[in-house]
Formats: structure tokens, C-alpha cells, sequence
């Protein structure tokens, strides 16, 4: 088996690459395919928590790369996807604990036993980032549709240009986009983004307090059937795969009196 | 106050587009590595060039860097009045 590594990447932290990462690879799985999810935020470990497998990890990243441990026994398995797995990052160590030829034979072992091998990427475009990069076959690079995030989501993907050869695309996630803010005039809008960013669409996902549950659940949204945000991730995933599915309709997300007794009628299409 | 503003705001002129507009210049000089007042003095020598041939209209010449796809353009525009011999 060879399978697609895929990088999630942003610059700028707290964006929701951590959060994307874990709902691709939920969304992924749910279709079907095996995936490996990859912590590489070496020394501030989140992805654990967010998918809920905080109490069963043994042996991490650096373990694997240390020939402490064999690969397999270092990931730990999905509570309801047994197709998914997590190789959770080391929270006692910090990014100089793995190299760049290290993690490039680390995606070699890991593109054998997945389909997809999903890397959540440190923020910053330092060591950490370029280790996250290093044996990706593809990027997705996640910004909110603030100036800030927008800045370092153009840095990030000038580098990744860099790289072409290796990189072979790499597609944009606009997260947390507000409907009524981007209505009013107040937000840029996902056309906006785009423009300035002039790079491929793969997602927009809309601001949903249901994130905030979930990751407190430690359940990833995207096995919620109902929510918003969870759809988005689905179609994603889709898309990943390469399913053409339309784009989320933003006006029919605004939860004006109207556009909820149109809904009832003509369900949200994300 | 805020009715003021909104009345003597500019019919175009909205937060999202205001950010628009920041963001694309702010972009085109992070990717040029481009110093802030590099396109000024480029614009001082130019006029210079220009005028030694040419009597131009400066309150029209335009000087912009435009974005075409993810790479930066310099339009520059000097309307001429007439040749100097």
C-alpha cells in the first residue's frame, strides 16, 4: 500500500490546525479509509486530547523515531474507528528531537500501512514546521478569515511553493468564517481570501460552538451528524478524495427567523 | 455618532473591503521582501528619468503595485504634456 501524506499546516497558531486534523481524519475514516493520524507538535501534544485518547497513550513520535519502540506499537487505535489510528507527538520533549531524514523515513513506514497519513503541523515556520513538511506528498493550509491569519497563511504557502517537488498541491481550509459578519460587510469573505491568496479551495468550515463541545467531549465533531461544522469536514474529506462536492452556501446558514422556516423546508447544504 | 459615520461613510468603502485592500498591499510588499520606503524612492528616480524627456502632469501619475495570480505588477503611469527638446 502506498497512501497520501497530507500535511495541515497554517503559520499562525491557534487558527484550528489541530482541530482540522483530527476532523479529517474522523471525516476520512467514516468513508472508509484507513488513516494515520500524526502528532508533530513535539513538546505541546494536543491532538490526544481532541480525539479523546489522551488516557491511552504508551509510547510516542520521538519512541518510534528512538527505536524505543516498533511503530505499531506506538499508535494507539480510534475508541469507534478501528481504521483510524493516532502516533501521538512527546510532551517531555521539544522539535529538535526528530530531523528532517528521520520523519522522511518515518512517512515512508507510515504511507504502508495507511491510505491517508494526516500531519498536524506545529505553528511557526521554523524546525518544527519544516519537520512536518518534510515527507508530505500534499498540504492543506488552514487560515480564519482575519488579516493576521491571512498574513502567515501567505508566508506558508510561499514556502510551500519552494517546494513544489515534493509538494505536489496544496489547498486552502477557511475556518471559522461568521456568515452574518461576512453579510454585513464587517469579515473578509471566503471570495475575498481567496482572491489575496490566489491558491486552491478544498473547504470552508463556519465558527460553530459545537467545536467547543466536541473537543471538551473529545469526540470530533466530524461523527456529529447535525452540526455545521461537522458537515464541512465531511466534505472535505470528500473532496480529498476526489469527490466534486459543491461549497457551503453561507446565505443558508444565517439563523435569521426566515432562514430557519426555510430550512425546515430545504435543509442546510454545506 | 455611529449614525453620523454610517451616514458620511463612503457608499464602497465597508470594514471587509478596507481589509482587503490592507491585506493585498501588506502581501505584495511580504513577498517582494520589499522595504516600505524602497517604492517611493524608485518612484522619485522614475519621475526624474521621465521628466528629463518629457514635461509630465504629476498631480495624475500614478504609481501602483498591482497583484496578478500570486505575482506583483508595478503600473506606472505618467501622463505627458508635451517633449522637451
Amino acid at each position: 500500500m502506498s497512501g497520501r501524506v497530507i500535511v495541515v499546516t497554517s503559520g499562525k497558531g491557534g487558527v484550528g490546525k489541530t482541530t482540522a486534523s483530527a476532523n479529517i481524519g474522523v471525516a476520512l475514516a467514516s468513508l472508509g479509509a484507513s488513516v494515520g493520524l500524526v502528532d508533530m507538535d513535539i513538546g505541546l501534544r494536543n491532538l490526544d486530547i481532541l480525539m479523546g485518547l489522551e488516557n491511552r497513550v504508551v509510547y510516542n513520535l520521538v519512541d518510534v523515531v528512538e527505536e524505543k519502540c516498533k511503530l505499531r506499537q506506538a499508535l494507539v487505535k480510534d475508541k469507534r474507528l478501528p481504521n483510524l489510528s493516532l502516533l501521538p507527538a512527546a510532551q517531555t520533549r521539544d522539535k529538535s528531537a526528530v530531523n528532517v531524514e528521520q520523519m522522511e523515513k518515518l512517512c515512508k513506514e507510515l504511507k504502508e500501512l495507511f491510505d491517508f497519513v494526516i500531519v498536524d503541523s506545529p505553528a511557526g515556520i521554523e524546525g518544527g514546521f519544516q519537520n512536518a513538511v518534510a515527507g508530505a506528498d500534499e498540504a492543506i493550509v488552514i487560515t480564519t478569515p482575519e488579516m493576521s491569519a491571512v498574513r502567515d497563511a501567505d508566508r506558508v504557502i510561499g514556502l510551500l511553493e519552494a517546494r513544489k517537488e515534493d509538494i505536489g498541491q496544496y489547498r486552502l481550509v477557511i475556518n471559522r468564517i461568521r456568515p452574518a459578519m461576512v453579510k454585513s460587510n464587517d469579515m473578509m469573505s471566503v471570495e475575498d481570501v481567496l482572491e489575496i491568496l490566489s491558491v486552491k479551495l478544498l473547504g470552508v468550515v463556519p465558527e460553530d460552538d459545537e467545536i467547543i463541545i466536541s473537543t471538551n467531549k473529545g469526540e470530533p465533531i466530524a461523527g456529529t451528524e447535525n452540526a455545521r461544522a461537522g458537515q464541512a469536514y465531511r466534505n472535505i474529506a470528500r473532496r480529498i478524495r476526489g469527490e466534486e462536492v459543491p461549497f457551503i452556501d453561507l446565505d443558508s446558514l444565517n439563523t435569521t427567523w426566515l432562514s430557519k422556516i426555510v430550512k425546515i423546508f430545504n435543509p442546510v447544504r454545506v | 455618532m455611529q449614525v453620523l459615520n454610517w451616514f458620511f461613510r463612503s457608499k464602497d468603502e465597508t470594514v471587509a473591503t478596507r481589509a482587503k485592500d490592507r491585506m493585498r498591499l501588506m502581501l505584495i510588499h511580504d513577498r517582494l521582501e520589499l522595504p516600505p520606503d524602497r517604492l517611493a524612492s524608485l518612484e522619485e528616480e522614475l519621475i526624474a528619468v521621465v521628466s528629463r524627456y518629457f514635461e509630465i502632469d504629476r498631480l495624475t501619475t500614478r504609481f501602483d503595485l498591482k497583484q496578478y495570480e500570486r505575482r506583483a505588477a508595478l503600473i506606472a503611469n505618467f501622463p505627458l504634456l508635451r517633449s522637451k527638446s
